[in-house]
């Protein structure tokens, strides 16, 4: 009786470190794993990705209201501006002022629906910035809401052939049973791993992309005032 | 965007670090070492027998609760002291003549002549069962002998002590004493028995028994408590009446397979009280407002006719 019961208690120190877990793993265990392993990096490269571009985007929108406001003239501006990679505030500044030295540029120059013609540069500037703020974005929302399903499965899977592993060494002893279903929720964890951090950079970068898209807008209305001031005074 | 893709990959590679080094380190629950106790399943028929009698005398059927009774209390020690006072009575008488007539004036000759005539009174008036008493507690023939053995010449003082020891809470059986003390020992021993088997019954709330059961079939004790139990659920005893706990209201009944009551409940015995009209009738709508009962099916013999023996003190004294 004592042997026994001494034999039940030495046996079940399995090896349960991160890289045991995974060998030890079924083949399409193992792939979820390493699928989960890449969704999380790929994750976390995104994030640090956007919140580097988004902080970027709002200095730089900040930095060039207080250079517009600060009276300088609007042509010496644009000279500064319009040879440089322009994001933002800046690009929507260089594409409306463009298209205004353009239509006052020729022989004839056309006035009439030049207000029109700015207000569609400036929205097609805004898409574009939006299209490259909210970039990728959707690869964090497809893994915050799928990484926890694929997990799901891994470890389904896992269960599954410790299951048939226990059935057929005929031992429903905890030590025989545990190690497979440790490696099997091995693969949930990952899941909730990508997942997690994901799903709530997606819901804040989401925030913060249509705050500073809304921002746009507001500089763009204002700056179509202007213009349009401008037009008709001349005109 | 490879800034972004540099520190992700950095920042896992860092947590799979720490995952090897801190992750191994889970330490094993610790689980004390429990003590391994054997543990062996054994019927309880074994201990609690009930072996039902043969013949039809009414004693026979007394006798044949005694066994049913007695391992409530302590199972071994009041079967095994008669029970061995009959084995050693044969063993002395033929040791017997041999010391009689070398040492006279030994007290002896008081003890040996006692045996002689018990073992032939026994057999008579006693039914099977209680030889079969004596042979079923075989597992405890341990005390036994060592009670026996130091005072061999004196089998009657140990036959007698079992006899006063359910005696103190009947006053009945002291009698017997000073008739034991009459050495007229044919007649105390026909005294005695009937006295040791209605106190034994006193004791006891019920009996069971049967006259026509097969000698195979038998009734564990548990079996018998159950039916106990079901009677007595619905036993309003005659709290009130004078004298209520001395209306011992004995009752015999017969059952169907179905567990039904076939037959009117009989009252078997009588008593002065002018309360045991009221108690009998509280015994026989007992057991009628109890049917049917579930017993096992497959010793019907057994207990296809019942005795069972409602005793007030028991359930007044709890």
């Amino acid at each position: 009786m004592e042997t026994l019961a001494q034999t039940t208690l030495a046996a079940p120190q399995g090896d349960i470190s991160f890289f045991a877990l995974f060998w030890q793993a079924h083949i399409v265990v193992k792939i979820v794993m390493l699928g989960l392993l890449g969704a999380s990096v790929w994750c976390w490269a995104i994030i640090v990705d956007k919140v580097m571009l988004i902080g970027r985007t709002r200095r730089q929108m900040t930095r060039f209201e207080t250079v517009f406001w600060s009276g300088q003239s609007l042509e010496e501006l644009y000279g500064t501006l319009h040879n440089r990679v322009n994001h933002s505030m800046a690009a929507l500044f260089v594409a409306a002022m463009r298209e205004w030295k353009r239509s006052h540029e020729g022989a004839r120059p056309a006035i009439a629906s030049l207000q029109q013609r700015i207000d569609r540069v400036m929205d097609v500037t805004i898409q574009r910035e939006a299209e490259r703020l909210e970039n990728r974005l959707l690869v964090l929302a497809t893994v915050g809401s799928a990484a926890p399903f694929i997990g799901l499965f891994g470890t389904v899977w896992g269960i599954m052939t410790a299951f048939q592993a226990i059935a057929a060494s005929e031992s429903t002893n905890l030590a025989v049973v545990a190690p497979g279903i440790a490696e099997a929720l091995f693969a949930t964890a990952l899941g909730l791993l990508a997942a997690i951090p994901a799903v709530i950079a997606f819901n804040k970068f989401n925030a913060d992309v249509a705050k500073a898209i809304a921002r746009m807008e507001g500089f763009a209305d204002e700056f179509s005032a202007i213009l349009s001031r401008q037009i008709d005074e001349r005109g | 965007m490879r800034a972004g893709l540099i520190a992700s990959l950095a920042g896992h590679t860092a947590l799979l670090v720490w995952g090897l080094i801190a992750f191994p380190d889970a330490e094993s629950f610790s689980a004390p070492q429990m003590e391994t106790l054997p543990v062996d399943l054994v019927p309880i028929e074994e201990f609690t027998q009930l072996r039902l009698g043969e013949r039809t005398a009414e004693v026979q059927e007394e006798a044949a609760l005694q066994p049913a009774d007695t391992p409530d209390q302590e199972p071994p020690k009041p079967a095994d002291k008669p029970g061995e006072s009959r084995v050693e009575q044969p063993t002395p008488p033929t040791p017997a003549p041999a010391p009689t007539p070398q040492p006279e004036p030994e007290p002896q000759p008081e003890p040996t002549p006692e045996p002689e005539p018990e073992p032939a009174p026994t057999p008579e008036p006693e039914p099977a069962p209680e030889p079969e008493q004596a042979a079923e507690p075989a597992p405890a023939p341990e005390p036994t002998p060592q009670e026996a053995s130091p005072p061999p010449p004196q089998p009657i003082v140990t036959s007698v002590a079992p006899r006063t020891k359910p005696t103190p809470p009947r006053p009945t059986p002291e009698p017997p004493k000073d008739n034991f003390d009459s050495t007229d020992i044919a007649a105390l021993l026909n005294k005695v028995e009937p006295a040791q088997q209605s106190g034994n019954a006193t004791q006891e709330p019920a009996a069971l028994g049967s006259r026509q059961g097969a000698q195979n079939v038998r009734m564990t004790q548990s079996e018998l408590d159950a039916l106990r139990g079901m009677v007595a659920r619905c036993w309003n005893p005659p709290v009130g009446a004078v004298g209520a706990e001395n209306l011992v209201v004995r009752v015999r009944f017969n059952l169907s397979e179905n567990g039904q009551v076939s037959s009117a409940p009989e009252v078997i015995n009588s008593n002065g009280n002018p309360a045991f009209a009221a108690a009998a009738s509280s015994a026989v709508r007992a057991i009628n407002r109890c049917q049917p009962y579930s017993l096992p099916i497959a010793k019907y013999e057994a207990w296809q006719e019942v005795i069972i023996n409602f005793d007030p003190r028991e359930m007044l004294g709890g």
